[in-house]
């Protein structure tokens, strides 16, 4: 069983850098999400406004 | 089908045959009479090769639909492709490497497919770099488009320059190119299986960045029409 | 066809008034020949294999010095406005500054040679007249290349420094073709005996002379 350790070193860095791939997908998903929230939230201002003065122009998308 | 079965289809057909890919490379096939343990390294290598190159292939053509249709989109595709393709072509460099340690004794050589290979790990740093380097507007995305349409085009001349370079003057080490003397079917079985896994897996990361990217795009281009219609509100007080 | 003329003239005539980017260009290809000559130690070992490498080490570099002073003319005070307004089409632009690289790049070439004659041991021969179309033909494909990438890089953050990063590893089968065309050259071997490595650089040269005359219209553009 020589060469073992080359085996498990290239298997084991070709799965460590695709998980670590999938992380920063998470985490740039993760950030995505919270400015999702934001915008959201902007928008609902944005609804509650134009709901109050409706003689404004219409600003809910 | 919409991108978010598409997405779940593909993950849980990448897991599936990554399974079946590792049973097979571990406890299928026959070990190679010369090479020993350290060829199975071989099963993941080329479909890594495979898979760096198509999704250059996919950098290109995105670029070449961009440029013609405009639309973020084949942006959005062609910058997760040039991530997605930059991540499995380090890691085939890698392999190549760890490969190369115990078969022809040294870390790297430039035997025309690790050359090959390694410029193409090159371009797609420079196109990273570049669309790192600037912000993220039409003009900077045409820029991206034409550099990679750019490279696509030189990738098949730089293949052949560097076969002729090595021919003409073989690299020191005898190279035992990828053996691709597979004998056994299994071990065509196997490659086929990890090739198909390894495909599935690229396939799938690349809808996530992609989706991903889409998103990104999709809020900017609200947040932009919020800010607008914050402004007109406030005017019209 | 009088545009491209008249684009192509413009830019000479502004580098014959000041003559800066010549004089730059060709200090830049003799300092770079004399860390090679060091680093090689040209004094001792009479290589043809050196000199044709250095030399083209030499006319990289060089030849990215110049691609980048190609556009700079245009782009400090917004004079490339002016040109992108004119009835002048983005493709005949691209040749003007091909022209324009392409004969900075010969005058650089010559002094180069020269330099490695006198630097590596050589001798003024036949064996030089063999090097023009050599030098010639990867004169072209690096101007070509240089020209369009120019265009994306000089309007990037990176700049300069990303020029090289995206033109070497594409320009790398012109250059394998092209040291190795020039090693045999100047080691006696006639032209005909190198056809592959001409073929391989004569495909390059086509190759990104039509991708940049065609892709040149979405790198000039404003936003």
């Amino acid at each position: 069983m020589e060469h073992l350790g080359y085996l498990f070193a290239a298997y084991s860095i070709i799965f460590a850098v695709i998980f670590l791939y999938v992380m920063f997908i998470w985490r740039r998903q993760t950030a995505l999400d919270a400015e999702l929230r934001t915008l959201e939230a902007r928008m609902a201002a944005l609804n509650e406004r134009s709901a109050a003065s409706p003689s404004e122009p219409r600003t809910d998308i | 089908m919409n991108n978010s079965a598409i997405r779940n289809w593909l993950g849980y057909s990448t897991l599936a045959l990554m399974l079946a890919a590792l049973f097979m490379v571990f406890d299928y096939v026959p070990p190679e009479a010369e090479q020993g343990i350290a060829q199975l390294i071989f099963y993941f290598h080329v479909p890594l090769a495979w898979v760096a190159f198509a999704s250059f292939g996919i950098v290109a053509i995105a670029g070449v639909f961009y440029l013609w249709l405009g639309d973020q989109l084949w942006d959005d595709l062609g910058y997760a492709a040039a991530e997605t393709g930059m991540v499995f072509c380090t890691l085939m460099i890698v392999a190549g490497s760890i490969w190369a340690k115990p078969i022809w004794g040294t870390w790297w050589t430039w035997d025309s497919r690790l050359t090959t290979t390694f410029i193409l790990w090159l371009m797609y740093g420079g196109y990273l770099m570049l669309r790192a380097s600037a912000e993220d507007t039409p003009q900077v995305a045409r820029f991206g488009a034409v550099l990679g349409i750019v490279a696509a085009l030189d990738v098949p001349i730089v293949i052949a320059s560097v076969r002729l370079w090595r021919t003409i003057h073989p690299a020191v080490l005898v190279t035992k190119n990828g053996g691709h003397g597979l004998e056994d079917p299994r071990m065509v079985a196997t490659l086929l299986v990890c090739l198909a896994a390894f495909t599935a897996l690229w396939a799938w990361l690349l809808m996530l960045r992609f989706s991903q990217l889409r998103t990104r795009t999709r809020m900017s281009a609200l947040s932009m029409k919020i800010a607008f219609a914050n402004a007109a509100a406030s005017d019209s007080k | 066809m009088s545009g491209f003329a008249a684009v192509l003239r413009k830019d000479l005539r502004l580098e014959l008034r000041s003559g800066e980017s010549t004089l730059a260009l060709l200090a830049l290809s003799m300092l770079v020949l004399v860390v090679l000559v060091f680093a090689l130690d040209a004094a001792r070992v009479r290589s043809v294999d050196a000199a044709a490498g250095a030399l083209w080490v030499a006319m990289v570099f060089a030849g990215m010095l110049g691609a980048n002073r190609a556009l700079l003319a245009e782009r400090d005070n917004g004079a490339i406005r002016g040109l992108l307004l004119s009835p002048l089409d983005p493709g005949t632009l691209y040749a003007a500054k091909l022209a324009a690289a392409l004969i900075f790049m010969a005058v650089a070439e010559v002094g180069a040679v020269i330099l490695m004659v006198l630097f590596f041991n050589l001798e003024f021969d036949a064996s030089i007249a063999r090097l023009a179309p050599i030098l010639g033909l990867g004169a072209i494909g690096f101007s070509a290349l240089a020209t369009l990438l120019s265009a994306i890089t000089g309007r990037t953050r990176g700049g300069d420094m990303l020029l090289p990063i995206l033109a070497v590893p594409i320009f790398v089968p012109a250059l394998i073709a092209g040291v190795k065309a020039s090693g045999a050259a100047l080691a006696g071997a006639p032209l005909d005996s190198m056809g592959d490595w001409l073929k391989i650089m004569i495909a390059f040269d086509v190759l990104f002379v039509t991708a940049g005359y065609l892709l040149f219209e979405h790198v000039v553009g404003e936003q």
